[in-house]
């Protein structure tokens, strides 16, 4: 298969400025949408899918959308990984990591670990009376849940953090910056060090934690393998879990009959999640290759063209959700695809559900009363690859 | 060719034929039967293809497997002794006539 780094012919050409779609890709994945669901854009050098029902009809056929991308961003950061492979590889890597990461084990083994931790973090902020709940708790908390459920015990929340920020930046080099290409090979080559030294631990006690599942695996898994594919995790581990509760947050800041509603009734914290990740899918594109020609969204592609799928846009598609800029908690039931579909169907979803809807929301809000956002702060909303809120500046009584 | 019966929470039926040696999310998935998400694709991971087996071909499905099990306790609607991810239900000739109720939520 040869890569196709050009329109196919037929394909509506559309130019779109990165650092708008960085600022607010909405407003063009709506016009894309509506007069080119398909369309090859130069500066991403893919065709963006946008529409719902072609997302998930490409989710569907993995063996004509493949993840195997030639000139992968991921795969220049982290080396071949389980979210760059096609079943069966794809398959035996994430039968290796996945058992820690399912519900159950997140309920039985790390739930308590991260209701300590989201204590911990608040003790420690609570009598301050302001802060930024991204830098101050969000960020952290994910980090240091990850390094829990990945085994990592010897570092920090704050390496976890360094780590991800640095991975997911190179991801996003669209512009290819040297800078980012450099700091990304310091964390890589940090992470395999930590990984190697608590897989040799692993390997004379299990600790129920992913590095341990893919170290006693019964389809062997290499070292090599492993400290990849915790890369990847550490990638889309932070930012996912804290994307979606600071997004959450902030919507409940400005909603404050939401708010109370889901004060009052805690069953309403999963509808949170779930809308908050349809409204602002942390992850809000993928890169597909096409295996063979396909016809998608009106247009012929030959086998090897390159496509993204633009899942946030997918979660704004006005055909399945009404009003779908708006974020409301009431809204009639669609599923939403910020965890992706098929075979790569987020692996943490399950982690991130519990350590957010289940414990990080409730808590903060339970436990710093007066809980209010900081009139004219600079709470950005950024990025189109990964989205989130660069700070969310908050006030409290102490 | 089994056909299977999917009966929707308003219940209202739909018979759709079944591939014997695929499963029964894909029966309903390749005939756009409302109300089987799916997202994972079949691989119990995602528990949006909860369905409840009609108490008359319980024995004829048998029980979970140990990961589906695991799985059930989270689905969005209620988990029933009937329940199962229908992503793990081979089909088989033995399925003819089967009927299955599809929950409220999957998600």
């Amino acid at each position: 298969m040869s890569t196709l780094m050009a329109a196919a012919p037929g394909a509506p050409v559309v130019e779109l400025d990165l650092a708008e779609l960085r600022d607010d890709p909405y407003p063009a994945y709506a016009e894309l949408r509506r007069t080119a669901p398909l369309a090859w854009v130069p500066s991403v050098g893919r065709h963006l899918l946008t529409r719902y029902e072609d997302i998930v009809r490409a989710e569907k056929l993995p063996e004509v959308f493949s993840s195997r991308e030639e000139g992968s961003l991921l795969l220049r950061t982290v080396g071949p990984n389980l979210l760059r492979e096609d079943d069966p590889e794809h398959r035996r890597l994430r039968a290796a990591a996945e058992p820690p990461t399912r519900p159950r084990q997140v309920r039985d083994l790390w739930a308590g670990t991260f209701e300590r931790n989201a204590h911990d973090l608040l003790d420690r902020i609570a009598g301050r009376g302001e802060g930024d709940l991204i830098g101050d708790f969000a960020e952290p908390l994910a980090a240091a849940n990850l390094a829990v459920v990945l085994g990592l015990r010897n570092a920090s929340a704050d390496d976890i953090s360094d780590w991800s920020r640095a991975m997911m930046a190179a991801n996003g080099n669209y512009a290819d910056d040297p800078d980012i290409w450099l700091r990304a090979e310091q964390a890589t080559r940090a992470i395999e060090d930590a990984v190697a030294e608590m897989a040799e631990a692993a390997r004379r006690e299990p600790d129920g934690s992913v590095i341990s599942s893919m170290v006693h695996a019964a389809d062997p898994v290499e070292l090599t393998e492993i400290q990849n594919n915790i890369k990847v995790i550490i990638g889309g581990g932070v930012n996912e879990p804290r994307d979606v509760f600071g997004v959450g947050a902030q919507a409940l800041l400005r909603r404050p009959d939401v708010r109370d509603r889901v004060v009052a009734d805690a069953g309403l914290w999963k509808r949170v999640f779930e809308e908050t990740a349809r409204w602002i899918s942390p992850i809000g594109i993928y890169p597909r290759q096409l295996t063979q020609d396909y016809e998608i969204a009106g247009v012929a592609l030959p086998a090897g063209s390159r496509v993204a799928l633009v899942i946030a846009s997918g979660n704004r598609d006005e055909s399945v959700f009404e009003r779908a800029d708006e974020f409301d908690i009431d809204r009639p039931h669609r599923p939403h695809l910020a965890f992706g579909g098929g075979p790569h169907f987020c692996m943490g979803a399950w982690v991130a559900r519990h350590e957010v809807s289940a414990l990080a929301w409730p808590l903060v809000f339970s436990r710093l009363k007066g809980l209010r956002l900081v009139e004219g702060a600079d709470d950005r909303m950024e990025g189109w690859v990964f989205r989130g809120l660069t700070s969310l500046n908050v006030t409290w009584q102490a | 060719m089994p056909i299977v019966i999917f009966e929707l929470p308003d219940g209202t039926q739909r018979k759709v034929t079944a591939d014997s040696g695929t499963v029964l999310m894909q029966a309903a998935v390749s005939n756009g039967v409302d109300g089987i998400v799916a997202e994972c694709g079949g691989n119990a991971s995602c528990a949006t293809c909860h369905v409840y087996v009609d108490e008359r071909h319980g024995e004829l499905v048998g029980p979970p497997n140990d990961v589906e099990d695991e799985m059930l306790d989270f689905t969005a609607a209620e988990r029933r002794p009937t329940s199962r991810l229908s992503c793990q239900v081979q089909v088989s000739d033995a399925l003819d006539g089967l009927v299955v109720h599809i929950p409220e939520e999957q998600v």
